[in-house]
């Protein structure tokens, strides 16, 4: 044990004096947090629109107006045929209006109103396709013009985030990407480095074992990670007014367990990478990777296909994901996340093994 | 074991009586592959030993400290380490990488706890040892400051510290000394011989010969096998043959009149190298040899200055060894492609009438506060050779920089070539050659790539380059395998290489800023022979080194300390500006008397090489008796004493010494 601390004393002393691992341990975290938390946008927001009116009459306008009101489309001014304007890029869907609209509306004839969209962006398209058919439908109903008395009526409630908040979505799950990549990085780094400045062969000569190595290592980055952890939280909270939905305990004992799976992760590639660029990119490729597209940060979990989605079952993000939206948005509690906090567990402790076994002979290799 | 006995006394004793050795290797292999890096060595080392490991590059040493340091399996043979398998042995062991094996990002405390906590060393012993060691390195004042601060000595010794801290029975020295300056190393070895007479035992490796020599035994490794162990006296006699110092007017005639003796085979003369002002002939018998060289010198008309007896050096042992081996790379002079007009000057005359090449005048360069260069003057001409001396952060390497321009000058002038304008001009650039202290090649390209590379910037025309790239292999030995790649070389390969890249356009003046660091000797024989050639041709060699006994290779040098030139010379009136004398002491007891004499005098004046003493006294007269005096009260016995001529070694630590007193010299 007392050998363990002294190794992790040792390696702050080393963390505290290298002004890339300092850059590594605050203010990229903290970049990373205020880029992801105001650049990701899954809400289609003031999509450009050409509308052609042929029609011009009262009714034409009311109808033109519900769609603005959304706030989900803002007009755009083009004098040319409307398609054109999707081909140069300068709106996402044309609605045209036949010069009969009012005429046949009134007189309780069909009228078709043509709507082309861009198709380029398939999930923006079904959003803008899916919002005009609802404003239409919304249209009709105020104008009296379908009967009241349907037979089936859906009422909607939103619940957990009612207001539909995005960044009560992102930011939780910004704080598992964060403290995936960065607190294996610096793990990675420190332990590769060891290889490559030789200074290995120094603990090679002392009888410490693989184990003892790599814990005092990891309590060290542990240590890191923590710090890390409460300023991106605290900044996270105060920035997107995030608070605790329910019970914080499963996020205050989960959050040490997922940092330490994290080093553990960047132990075990250090221990298998023999230079420093090799091992700083294999975290950052395999840990953003995994964090960002295979833990459901942004895209539903139920979406991945099939042989991705085993991988996903191994991927600590996704269960801490699971552990921070609760802990801010749903707020059930153990109940909700208990198995989650036994899989980083569990998840950590195979990569402590396979770390060990990399280092086991602690001798060189042939 | 007994305190305060002599080195000699220890290795006698051990040897005479139990004989039960510390560590016991027989028959050990190492294959990396198909590569076998030891081929079935054996040796014994036994208590209170320093027992050296010296050979090339690719020798093997590295493997065999790995295998007993216990970081490294062997692939068969048995190691014994204090009676058990190195790896169960690893807490008596202090092993000493040859990477620097320190946190550099950690200050001098931290590391030495860092170590402690490694090898459970409890909190009073760490204190107590930390103070006990750091004074007798002589850096207890400086326990905050950061390990990459320090020189590399000082790292060195920190190192040694590090090693020391959990009191191991046995050190493995894996060439500690390497890139550290010679007042440095001198000091390193004697802490090294305090320990031995404290009973440690200590296997060490080294490039430098004549450090080597202070050590008990001696195994000489190449090629992964040990072709011979013993004492220096026991390998000195094994070879057979004596030495031959020649000094004469002209030095490279001399030894093209000498070299056709050794070929024939039928004379006396075994061997034959140069020194700068000197030759070294080895001989079988020198009574009969010296008439013959004589005779050979007289026919060709040049006058012999003198010729002196002494005995084999380790280096002649260590060089006609691996000779005898097969291993001496070809020398072949550098395929020409046209005489330059500085060639021309220099066939006309010798070298003091030929123009100057290199100048440099209150040449100053200041970096923020720190003056790292104050006023250097220089002037070298064609065909010359010059050696410029000092310790780590003298400013060597900075004068080298600002001379070819690859950093401005705060202060001075600078002349190259007769031109003082326009330095990074490409027509003078491509009339310098430059070899950086660092490598200077891609390793990730193969060895024909770089060359091939370097060819294309220094713009040796097409049809001559496949020429120059077969040289470069030649030289090296790399043929049929210049393809591999760079990175894999051995760094003495590299550097051979390297050097082989900086001279292939036939530069006029040629900077070389520690070329042969990390060169077995017989590289850097040939390196030097080469470099010899060179200025035979007419080039200007500026050379900056640590190893001061290649140092005599320079015609002229001079002595850097703190961005100064405070001596310069050739060599021999270095060496003969030194005031006062060296005298040889032999003692019972070497240890004893050398710290007793340090108690007397600076402790500078007193080093110990192998069995004996060096003592620089400035009034011998007056003074030696009263040493002798000194020494008969404390009952050491003297043996013998003798005056020998100033190494270069003992003149540049003199000098150091001296500079830093504040008193100054100059030859002209």
């Amino acid at each position: 044990m007392k050998r363990i601390l002294s190794q992790a004393v040792k390696e702050l002393a080393q963390f505290r004096r290298d002004r890339l691992t300092l850059a590594l341990a605050l203010l990229l975290p903290l970049m990373t947090l205020l880029i992801f938390g105001f650049a990701i946008r899954l809400e289609a927001k003031d999509i450009p629109i050409v509308i052609q009116d042929f029609d011009n009459s009262q009714l034409s306008r009311l109808y033109t107006e519900k769609l603005f009101a959304t706030n989900q489309f803002t007009p755009v001014n083009w004098q040319s045929a409307p398609e054109t304007a999707l081909d140069y890029n300068f709106a996402k869907a044309a609605v045209m209006i036949p010069p009969d609209f009012s005429q046949r509306v009134t007189g309780n004839q069909s009228s078709e109103v043509q709507v082309i969209v861009d198709g380029t962006d398939v999930n923006n398209a079904r959003v803008i396709k899916n919002s005009i058919k609802a404003t239409t439908q919304a249209f009709l109903q105020d104008q009296k013009l379908i009967p009241e008395n349907r037979l089936v009526v859906p009422e909607t409630r939103l619940w957990f985030n009612p207001g539909r908040e995005e960044s009560l979505y992102i930011v939780p799950g910004v704080y598992a990407v964060v403290l995936w990549i960065f607190p294996s990085l610096l793990a990675a780094i420190a332990m590769v480095r060891e290889k490559e400045r030789g200074t290995i062969l120094q603990v090679y000569a002392s009888d410490l074992t693989a184990g003892e190595l790599i814990l005092g290592k990891a309590l060290a980055y542990l240590v890191v990670g923590l710090g890390m952890a409460i300023v991106i939280m605290g900044i996270g909270a105060l920035i997107f007014r995030l608070r605790f939905a329910g019970d914080p305990m499963p996020l205050l004992i989960g959050t040490p367990l997922y940092l330490w799976a994290s080093v553990m992760f960047g132990i075990m590639l250090g221990a298998r990478t023999a230079s420093q660029n090799a091992a700083v990119q294999g975290v950052a490729l395999v840990g953003f990777l995994t964090a960002l597209l295979l833990s459901g940060f942004i895209y539903p979990l139920s979406n991945i296909p099939f042989p991705l989605s085993l991988v996903s079952n191994v991927v600590p993000a996704r269960y801490f994901i699971g552990i921070t939206r609760d802990a801010y948005v749903r707020g059930i509690g153990w109940s909700g996340v208990w198995f989650n906090l036994l899989m980083i567990f569990g998840l950590g402790l195979i990569l402590f093994n396979v770390a060990r076994k990399a280092l086991s002979r602690m001798q060189l290799g042939d | 074991m007994v305190r305060n006995a002599s080195p000699t006394a220890i290795a006698l004793q051990a040897q005479d009586a139990a004989r039960v050795p510390l560590i016991q290797v027989r028959d050990l292999r190492k294959n990396y592959g198909a590569l076998a890096a030891l081929q079935g060595i054996s040796f014994e080392v036994y208590p209170g030993e320093v027992f050296g490991l010296i050979g090339p590059d690719g020798a093997g040493k590295t493997t065999t400290f790995h295998i007993l340091g216990g970081v490294m399996e062997a692939s068969s043979g048995m190691v014994d380490v204090l009676g058990q398998k190195p790896r169960n042995a690893r807490l008596n062991i202090g092993y000493l990488t040859q990477q620097f094996s320190l946190y550099l990002d950690l200050s001098i405390d931290e590391n030495l706890r860092y170590v402690a906590g490694l090898r459970r060393v409890n909190e009073a012993d760490l204190q107590q040892r930390r103070e006990k060691y750091l004074a007798l390195m002589g850096l207890e004042q400086i326990g905050g400051r950061l390990a990459g601060q320090l020189s590399g000595g000082m790292k060195q010794k920190l190192a040694l510290c590090c090693a020391l801290m959990p009191q191991p029975q046995i050190l493995l020295l894996d060439e500690p000394t390497t890139g550290v300056d010679p007042v440095s190393r001198r000091e390193f070895w004697d802490v090294l011989a305090t320990l031995a007479s404290e009973g440690m035992t200590i296997v060490v490796a080294t490039p430098y010969l004549d450090e080597a020599e202070r050590c008990h035994r001696i195994a000489l490794m190449y090629d992964g096998q040990i072709n011979e162990v013993g004492t220096l006296k026991q390998l000195r006699l094994n070879l057979g043959l004596q030495r031959l110092e020649v000094r004469t007017e002209d030095i490279p005639a001399t030894e093209q009149v000498l070299m056709p003796l050794v070929e024939k085979q039928t004379a006396d003369l075994v061997d034959v190298q140069m020194f700068g002002d000197r030759l070294d002939v080895l001989v079988k018998d020198p009574t009969q040899a010296e008439p013959e060289v004589r005779r050979a010198i007289a026919e060709q008309g040049i006058v012999c200055q003198s010729i002196q007896q002494s005995e084999v050096t380790l280096e002649n042992v260590f060089v006609t060894r691996l000779r005898q081996q097969g291993s001496d790379p070809p020398f072949i002079p550098l395929p020409r492609r046209v005489r330059t007009d500085s060639q021309v000057m220099r066939s006309n005359g010798d070298v003091r009438s030929a123009p100057v090449a290199i100048q440099a005048r209150q040449l100053r360069k200041t970096f923020g506060t720190f003056q790292a260069v104050k006023g250097v003057d220089l002037e070298i001409r064609y065909g010359e050779i010059y050696g410029l001396l000092g310790a780590n952060g003298a400013g060597k390497t900075t004068t080298i920089k600002m001379l070819c321009g690859l950093l401005p000058a705060s202060g001075g002038e600078i002349a190259l070539a007769g031109q003082t304008k326009n330095l990074r001009s490409r027509e003078l650039r491509k009339r310098i050659g430059y070899m950086s202290q660092k490598f200077t090649l891609y390793d990730d390209l193969s060895v024909v790539e770089n060359l091939k590379f370097y060819c294309g910037v220094y713009e040796v025309p097409t049809g001559y380059r496949q020429q120059k790239i077969d040289w470069v292999l030649e030289i090296c030995g790399l043929q049929g395998q210049e393809n591999m790649l760079t990175g894999r070389l051995p760094g003495g390969w590299k550097q051979r290489v390297a050097f082989g890249a900086s001279v292939m356009h036939e530069p006029e003046i040629l900077f070389l800023d520690e070329p042969t660091s990390g060169v077995d000797p017989l590289a850097r024989r040939q390196f030097w022979r080469l470099i010899n050639n060179l200025a035979q041709q007419g080039t200007a060699v500026l050379v900056t080194t640590h190893y001061l006994e290649e140092a005599e290779q320079c015609n002229r040098m001079g002595f850097m300390v703190a961005g100064e030139v405070v001596i310069q010379g050739s060599p021999s009136q270095i060496k003969a500006a030194q005031p006062g004398q060296l005298i040889e002491l032999r003692v019972d007891q070497t240890q004893r008397a050398s710290s007793l004499l340090k108690t007397q005098l600076e402790s500078w004046r007193v080093s110990i090489f192998g069995d004996r003493l060096h003592v620089v006294l400035d009034q011998p007269e007056r003074e030696l008796p009263k040493l002798q005096s000194v020494l008969a009260a404390a009952e050491i016995q003297l043996l013998a004493q003798r005056v020998v001529p100033f190494s270069l070694e003992d003149a540049f630590i003199s000098v150091v010494q001296r500079t830093e007193m504040g008193t100054k010299h100059r030859v002209d």
